[in-house]
């Protein structure tokens, strides 16, 4: 993969979401990234680990999570092209979760050390970075609302959603269609139910007309119907320099 | 890993599984059905859509075991 494809997400998503500077833009596009390819559903970095480099995601989906003492898992977040979901262990130096990939994924590793440069040397490029953990932290009350609030169907309603208002930023919707790579077990594991009733809440979607969940592609049938039933609101994904 | 069905009912209403899960072993889709049936009652419950949901969990054709939840409301 080329070095511009690598970033090519990033930068698009940096453009439209803060409004990054082309000097900036070259600053990021000067920053060595070492590629590697990771299968699906593998670790890329463990709970207690001590990180030495934080992750840029080229191609494919990736999911933060955490495990309990029983084994049970909760999935916290899903990634994809463009974002760095390790980016706080630049700062926070042992894991506190687990980030492993969901698909087949293309990833860039780039050394805290070389990042630490980075933000020495400039400060826009920091508070891009800092926007984007921040940005990371409003996701994750948005979570925590829709795990602890809604009820199932409307859980999957709106990470389908806010899966689908990120995808575009990077040019990854195709109509009413984009990808949600994930088993019913891993939509159990994000909405805090188990697989057997996550495939209940998809086939009644589908059996509703509002949305359906096929081999890891979300069709939208209704539009109205999917917004009314996610309550979804995107100010919180901060999409614009302005908001 | 054997593999059981679970279709649920919802006041009577039959959503089957024809697909089916794999297990580890009985405990684990016991667990699973009890589990399911509970949060599938607490929305069901709340939105006042169903007042009784069944688990009927098959290992194939033959009946494994049923989960029965039942909201009862005495008003006073």
């Amino acid at each position: 993969m080329p070095s511009d494809t690598i970033r090519a997400a990033l930068i698009r998503r940096l453009r439209i979401s803060s409004g990054i500077a082309e000097e900036d833009i070259r600053e990021i596009e000067a920053l060595p990234i070492s590629v590697r390819h990771f299968p699906a559903d593998t670790s890329v970095v463990r709970d207690g680990e001590r990180a030495t480099d934080c992750c840029l995601i080229a191609d494919g989906f990736c999911a933060r999570s955490k495990t309990i003492a029983n084994g049970k898992r909760q999935i916290l977040s899903l990634h994809i092209p463009g974002e760095i979901p390790d980016l706080m262990s630049l700062f926070l130096h042992v894991m506190d979760h687990d980030l492993a990939t969901l698909t087949p994924a293309t990833l860039g590793f780039i050394s805290h050390e070389t990042l630490q440069k980075l933000h020495r040397r400039s400060p826009n490029v920091a508070e891009m970075f800092w926007r984007d953990t921040l940005i990371d932290a409003a996701m994750f009350r948005e979570w925590i609302v829709n795990v602890g609030q809604r009820p199932a169907p409307a859980r999957l309603a709106h990470v389908m959603i806010e899966l689908r208002e990120r995808l575009r930023l990077i040019g990854r919707t195709d109509g009413n269609n984009f990808e949600m790579p994930l088993t019913q077990e891993q939509i159990g594991e994000a909405l805090g139910i188990t697989a057997v009733h996550a495939n209940r809440v998809i086939k009644q979607l589908r059996q509703e007309g509002i949305v359906e969940l096929n081999r890891g592609r979300v069709n939208v049938l209704d539009e109205r119907k999917f917004q009314e039933l996610a309550d979804f609101d995107g100010r919180y994904l901060h999409q614009s320099p302005t908001l | 890993m054997p593999r059981f069905h679970f279709d649920i009912h919802e006041n009577g209403h039959l959503i089957p599984d024809d697909d089916g899960r794999e297990f580890v072993d009985e405990d684990d889709a016991r667990k699973e059905a009890v589990l399911t049936g509970a949060s599938i009652a607490r929305d069901a419950f709340v939105a006042g859509s169903a007042h009784r949901v069944v688990i009927d969990v098959r290992e194939g054709t033959a009946p494994f075991l049923k989960v029965s939840i039942t909201l009862e409301v005495e008003e006073t």
